[in-house]
């Protein structure tokens, strides 16, 4: 592999299947609780049999604990296969008013949001279907924050899962030493990542295109930095 | 939910033949199931010597296509499409594809794509297929791959020949036979192939005769039996079963025997009653045990239909097995009227001539007499024999002729002189009218009694029509009467007048018009042939069409036939009594489309041969 050090890792990987199986006597009865209950897969799949979940937010902002969910987007594939089959979108109204600035970047209208249902009745159709699977998104800090933010407003109680982190990914195999560092380093944006991989350029700030996009490029990741064979634990976190 | 894959569906839409058909609502659902999938340059797509279910598109990157000695034959890029003439092929690739630049391929399944085809003129035309190549296309993908069709009966051999020098004994034979496990024995000289023993022949020439074990083979065996080229197509080995009545034909590769096939074999094939109902037919010794027969029929003829046999297969099938009972009746009739004072043929016409008969049809068919026919003398026996076997084909299910065709009926019960005079009559003098309701007269096979008969007028008419093309424009003319539907819309038909209609009758208004048009070409070329397919062999042959043309008609007579057979298997199955009215609403849309190119081929051929057999006054 051409970066060897993203196969081994300093810290001990998570032992995901052990604190899900916590989690799952700690939650309160329902959506939550059945989804800890159905476990998590072992640390020792290889990634290329691993089930992965692209998923991407949009929100009405960048702080979780004002801003609101306002649409997710899901598409499940593989190491070698994205299927649209799969695909999952849903939009949820915001229980504050929508600011305007964001409107725009969305291309969601406020007329869309209003006939939307609020976000606590379409947590359990994402729940069932982050059962089982591995989620991978670009910039883990935002999907993670927001969707703790929800569980624990209409659970109270977390929710908290595996992810591979496209940008993560990114970060380390542009990863240079100090001494090696000039200029402006590159940017790991999501389109700016995948035209390192020659793949095309999306219309981006759509969930759904972006679930897209993130699924994209960790293929194009695999294909050019990861080892198939290796297990998920070195690469979730 | 509605889910939006807007930048995959704006993408396909960008590029031809999306951009031909973006306002197709089906398009969104092809989307749904599309696969995404990125490979690094230098990977296979297809690689060699691979099925592909899918078609490609490519989003971004390039692909190199490499032929089989895996020489560049061509590059594609953003926005071509590929593996589609593998999907029309059936899966099989010809070509293989490689990327050579990082690339992001869309897999849209083999289902959208042949859905597409079928249902959008737009999407199919871009793939430059003019409507003669899409209706073959249709039809390969209809035939299924274990079809007797299309298998050598090679295929079929199960073991090496067992075989016994002709000088040995009937006992050591009967051994051999036990011991080996096989119901037939090839009988050999020099390994030269000279007879065959069955066990039948077993029983009934030796055991039921009492003759002595010791009897050499070459006494009981049949001599110089009816074999096969080991190429040779497996339904060319049931069509002479059935036509022979024997179940054993040895298969013959460079003069040697390799083995032998029987109806057991086949039947392993391909499940297939026809053979044993028409031994069966031979058994039978009274009327009831015939109409008993003629009772499982129906199931004979969905068995076929339902194991994906073609329409000419069909017809022979149903033909051999119409003509085993005509056989059958004649020899009874024989047995209780007398055998006959002067010698006679009995003989088929329109679609049995033909070999192209189907399920429900009535019965046409005429005698020749020998020219020593005296009316006085003869005449009461071959009304009798001609009135029982027409009545008891009714009998059988074969009901009696309205336009009272039959033999019962004396003026098309004659001696050969006036047949041939009747003919050139016909011929010389052609009066239009007259001659619509005579042409199956021009479709005429001797099937039982003295066949030389049959054979004899059969050449006076080929020499007659030849010389007379006045004659041909007439036919010509006729074969114009019956046109096509124009199209189909969901609810019903507009015809060839224009007027609409709420179901239509495929054999009128598109078998029949075909066998008319090949009808007009076969007797301009004197051809011998009667059954239209063999037939277009020999226009083919004889350059009477343009290169191809033949090919279409075949085609569009196996794609009209097909859905008329498939429609009246569905009636069957749904006790209903079979017939040629077809209700559009019934039809799926791959048939629809599928007609309406095959009606197209036959209009444009009414209006050729209008032309081509032009009078000299209209």
């Amino acid at each position: 592999m051409e970066n060897s050090f993203l196969s081994t890792k300093s810290q001990r990987p998570q032992d995901w299947q052990t604190m899900f199986e916590k989690w799952a006597e700690e939650a309160p009865k329902g959506p939550l609780k059945d989804y800890y209950l159905a476990g998590m897969i072992s640390e020792k799949i290889p990634l290329q049999d691993t089930p992965l979940l692209a998923l991407d937010l949009e929100t009405t902002g960048l702080d979780p604990k004002k801003d609101e969910i306002i649409s997710l987007g899901l598409i499940p594939f593989n190491s070698q296969i994205i299927r649209c089959n799969g695909a999952k979108y849903w939009m949820a109204k915001p229980e504050h008013s929508l600011h305007a600035d964001s409107v725009t970047i969305h291309e969601i209208t406020h007329s869309e949001l209003a006939k939307a249902p609020p976000l606590s009745s379409i947590l359990e159709g994402v729940l069932k279907a982050l059962t089982k699977q591995v989620v991978v998104v670009h910039c883990v800090a935002i999907e993670r924050q927001f969707l703790l933010a929800a569980s624990m407003e209409v659970y109270g109680y977390p929710l908290y899962f595996p992810v591979i982190d496209t940008m993560g990914i990114e970060r380390q195999v542009l990863h240079k030493p100090w001494w090696k560092r000039f200029g402006k380093p590159p940017s790991l944006r999501l389109d700016a990542s995948r035209q390192r991989y020659h793949l095309p350029r999306y219309k981006a700030h759509h969930a759904l295109t972006d679930a897209l996009s993130s699924a994209e490029l960790l293929q194009a990741q695999i294909a050019y930095h990861l080892d198939p064979k290796a297990s998920i634990s070195n690469y979730w976190i | 939910m509605e889910i939006e894959l807007t930048e995959i569906l704006e993408a396909l839409c960008q590029h031809a033949p999306f951009n031909e058909i973006a306002d197709d609502p089906q398009l969104e659902n092809m989307v749904g199931e599309t696969e995404v999938q990125y490979l690094r340059a230098g990977e296979w797509v297809i690689a060699p010597n691979t099925l592909n279910n899918t078609l490609f598109f490519i989003r971004s990157g390039a692909i190199e296509v490499l032929n089989k000695e895996e020489k560049l034959v061509r590059r594609m890029n953003e926005g071509e499409l590929f593996g589609y003439a593998s999907l029309l092929r059936g899966g099989k690739s010809a070509q293989s594809m490689r990327t050579i630049e990082d690339s992001l391929l869309y897999r849209i399944p083999a289902r959208w794509f042949r859905q597409l085809y079928e249902e959008n003129d737009n999407f199919s035309d871009f793939f430059e297929l003019t409507r003669e190549v899409r209706l073959r296309v249709a039809m390969d993908s209809q035939s299924s791959d274990v079809s007797l069709m299309t298998c050598p009966v090679v295929s079929l051999l199960r073991r090496p020949p067992i075989s016994i020098h002709a000088e040995a004994n009937i006992r050591m034979a009967a051994q051999i036979m036990t011991e080996k496990r096989v119901s037939s024995l090839l009988i050999t000289e020099n390994d030269e192939l000279v007879g065959i023993l069955t066990d039948r022949d077993l029983r009934t020439r030796a055991v039921a005769k009492g003759l002595a074990y010791d009897t050499p083979v070459a006494n009981i065996m049949t001599n110089n039996p009816l074999v096969m080229d080991s190429g040779d197509y497996a339904s060319e080995a049931v069509l002479k079963m059935m036509a022979r009545n024997i179940h054993h034909i040895p298969i013959i590769k460079n003069n040697r025997p390799i083995g032998v096939i029987s109806t057991g074999d086949i039947v392993q094939k391909e499940s297939h009653g026809s053979v044993y109902l028409i031994s069966d037919i031979f058994k039978q010794t009274s009327l009831e045990g015939l109409q008993a027969i003629s009772e499982k029929m129906t199931h004979t003829f969905t068995q076929l239909v339902v194991a994906d046999a073609n329409t000419q297969m069909i017809g022979n099938a149903m033909s051999h097995i119409g003509t085993a009972f005509v056989k059958r009746l004649l020899q009874l009739g024989e047995e209780k009227f007398g055998s006959a004072p002067v010698p006679y043929c009995f003989i088929a016409l329109g679609s049995q001539a033909r070999e192209e008969q189907t399920i429900k049809t009535d019965q046409d068919n005429a005698l020749i007499l020998s020219d020593v026919y005296d009316e006085e003398r003869h005449g009461e026996y071959f009304k009798n024999l001609s009135d029982w076997v027409c009545q008891n084909l009714d009998q059988c299910g074969y009901t009696l002729c309205t336009g009272d065709i039959m033999a019962s009926n004396t003026r098309w019960r004659q001696p050969l002189k006036i047949w041939k005079q009747n003919f050139s009559e016909w011929i010389q003098k052609p009066k239009a009218e007259a001659l619509l309701h005579l042409s199956i007269f021009f479709d005429l096979r001797g099937i039982y009694g003295d066949k030389t008969l049959a054979e004899q007028l059969n050449q006076h008419i080929r020499q007659d029509a030849q010389q007379h093309s006045g004659f041909l424009t007439f036919m010509a003319r006729n074969a114009n009467q019956r046109k096509p539907p124009l199209g189909f819309f969901r609810q019903f038909v507009l015809d060839g007048e224009g007027k609409q209609s709420r179901t239509f009758n495929l054999k009128e208004r598109g078998i029949a018009p075909i066998i008319d048009i090949v009808r007009v070409h076969a007797l301009a070329c004197g051809s011998d042939k009667l059954n239209t397919l063999e037939r277009l062999e020999d226009i083919e042959a004889a350059g009477l069409l343009p290169d191809g043309r033949a090919k279409d008609l075949a085609l569009a007579l196996e794609m009209i036939g097909i859905v008329r057979i498939r429609h009246q298997k569905d009636q069957i199955e749904a006790g209903e009594a079979p017939n040629n009215h077809v209700n559009p609403e019934r039809l799926s849309s791959f048939e629809k489309r599928h007609l309406r190119d095959a009606f197209h081929i036959v209009a444009r051929q009414q209006e050729f041969i209008k032309f081509r057999y032009a009078g000299k006054r209209s």
